[in-house]
């Protein structure tokens, strides 16, 4: 057992000025392969009709974004979805396994972009570092990748996985196996 | 990312605990990896399901409902962590004690449980952890197990990971961090402190959580309350502090930061029968660490 409290300053840092600080977990590819291990995929992508997303709306409380669905067929039975909610300030891309059924077999996040502290999520906060690179010691987004403190909600995922299944009991469930 | 084995760094999130449970192994092949990731997974999984104050179904349900009336029988795992609070109670002399529940229901930070009620006066003196495995309240209760599960489920999946023969993992739920493995591991704390410099801790082998009142005060009748309760006066600690543990343990990380955020200073004893230690800030006083790193567990 180690542990060591430092003050690091943040001038002595590279901040990139990218649209987020993003923590890549999977490809779409990969969580295919981990939520359906040895099946292959046939992809499809489903247009939800104004109908469908009244249907969807009521049926889950959870508002639809995107009327465009990312969804694959899987071999050895059940649906793969690629979707993405809204977090606090940036989009998080997930995906979720459903079986045959219907019933949720697994949801993974693929991407989380809000893991740092509001001060280090605010562009405005982190434009001021930009170009600051002489005498980097230390890489925000590859040398910290676990920030303790602030408490992720992850409400926005487990309403969008709602949402999902919603989805699939009005479109994908009759759209046919 | 490679690791220093060669085998790839394998990362993957899900969303439990009401939070972003990630888990990062080094030191296995892919293949193997992402099976002990998806038991560790399903280990969080099960906790989740059994110590949620939400789900109608939940161990911590069906014991707010009727241990008071009888004895209910629980998971191992509910029940090991009853025993983990209980031992928390008994040394903060009743700061730390999941029979809050009544209080963060009445500050609307927990919704009502349908069915069973609450008789006021109870404590954590009130749980009896019966030889059989059942559990029994001597008054009726509301426990909540939100400031300890998040915890013990990143011990327990940290535990899996090991078993799998992980040379090194992290597993963070919500900022409740394991780090298993000689190398470092830095992690920043989101402190609310000056933005001219980050606190970072670097860790290895031990555990870190932190608690803060800071995001999820809010008013009620006038009174700005945060989501922890001091179990002996039933008030919200102070809401501005924010307050890190490091200890062997998540499960000890994450209880003890309930009785320094109410305790401050004086829960130097306590850390240290736990072997744990303390960062606390405030924008009045700063930085203060208070250390107790002996005896561990």
């Amino acid at each position: 057992m180690r542990a060591k409290f430092l003050l690091l300053p943040l001038e002595a840092m590279v901040v990139f000025a990218g649209p987020a600080f993003a923590t890549v977990y999977l490809t779409i590819e990969q969580a295919q392969s981990v939520l359906f291990p040895n099946a292959t995929f046939q992809p499809r992508t489903i247009t939800l009709t104004e109908e469908q997303v009244k249907s969807i709306e009521r049926a889950s409380g959870v508002h639809v974004l995107n009327k465009q669905i990312r969804v694959w067929r899987v071999s050895t039975g059940g649906w793969f979805i690629a979707d993405e909610v809204v977090g606090k300030h940036e989009f998080i891309p997930f995906a979720v396994g459903l079986d045959d059924q219907g019933a949720v077999k697994g949801v993974e996040i693929l991407e989380y972009r809000e893991a740092y502290g509001d001060q280090i999520r605010n562009p405005n906060w982190r434009q001021q570092f930009v170009g600051r690179q002489p005498g980097a010691r230390l890489r925000l987004e590859k040398d910290i990748r676990n920030i303790s403190g602030a408490t992720l909600s992850c409400k926005h995922v487990t309403d969008g996985v709602t949402r999902l299944l919603a989805t699939y009991e009005i479109v994908l469930k009759q759209s046919g196996r | 990312m490679k690791s220093f084995s060669n085998n790839p760094v394998v990362e993957r999130a899900q969303p439990w605990l009401g939070t972003l449970v990630s888990i990062r192994v080094e030191g296995l092949p892919a293949s193997l990896a992402h099976r002990a990731i998806d038991a560790a997974f399903a280990e969080v999984a099960t906790v989740h399901r059994l110590m949620s104050f939400h789900q109608e179904d939940s161990d911590i349900s069906r014991l707010n409902r009727h241990a008071g009336c009888k004895p209910v029988a629980v998971h191992p795992h509910t029940f090991e962590v009853l025993r983990w609070a209980l031992r928390f109670s008994s040394c903060s002399k009743g700061c730390f004690d999941v029979s809050v529940g009544a209080e963060l229901v009445d500050w609307k930070f927990l919704p009502r449980p349908s069915g069973g009620t609450c008789e006021p006066g109870g404590s954590w003196r009130d749980i009896k952890l019966r030889s059989d495995g059942s559990v029994v309240f001597h008054r009726s209760l509301w426990i909540d197990l939100g400031g300890i599960a998040k915890g013990y489920a990143v011990d327990r999946a940290s535990e899996i990971l090991n078993s799998w023969g992980a040379r090194r993992s992290v597993v963070n739920a919500g900022g409740d961090i394991r780090v298993n493995g000689q190398k470092a591991e830095r992690i920043a704390l989101d402190a609310g402190s000056p933005t001219n410099t980050l606190p970072v801790l670097e860790l290895s082998d031990c555990s870190v959580a932190s608690s803060t009142g800071r995001r999820h005060r809010r008013l009620h009748h006038g009174r700005l309350l945060g989501p922890h309760v001091d179990g002996i006066t039933r008030c919200p600690a102070p809401t501005a502090r924010f307050v890190c543990v490091v200890a062997k343990s998540c499960v000890v990380a994450d209880s003890l930061t309930k009785v320094v955020m109410a305790d401050g200073e004086k829960s130097r004893e306590v850390l240290r029968r736990f072997g744990a230690s303390a960062h606390l800030y405030d924008s009045q006083v700063g930085w203060r660490y208070l250390a107790g790193e002996s005896n561990q567990p």
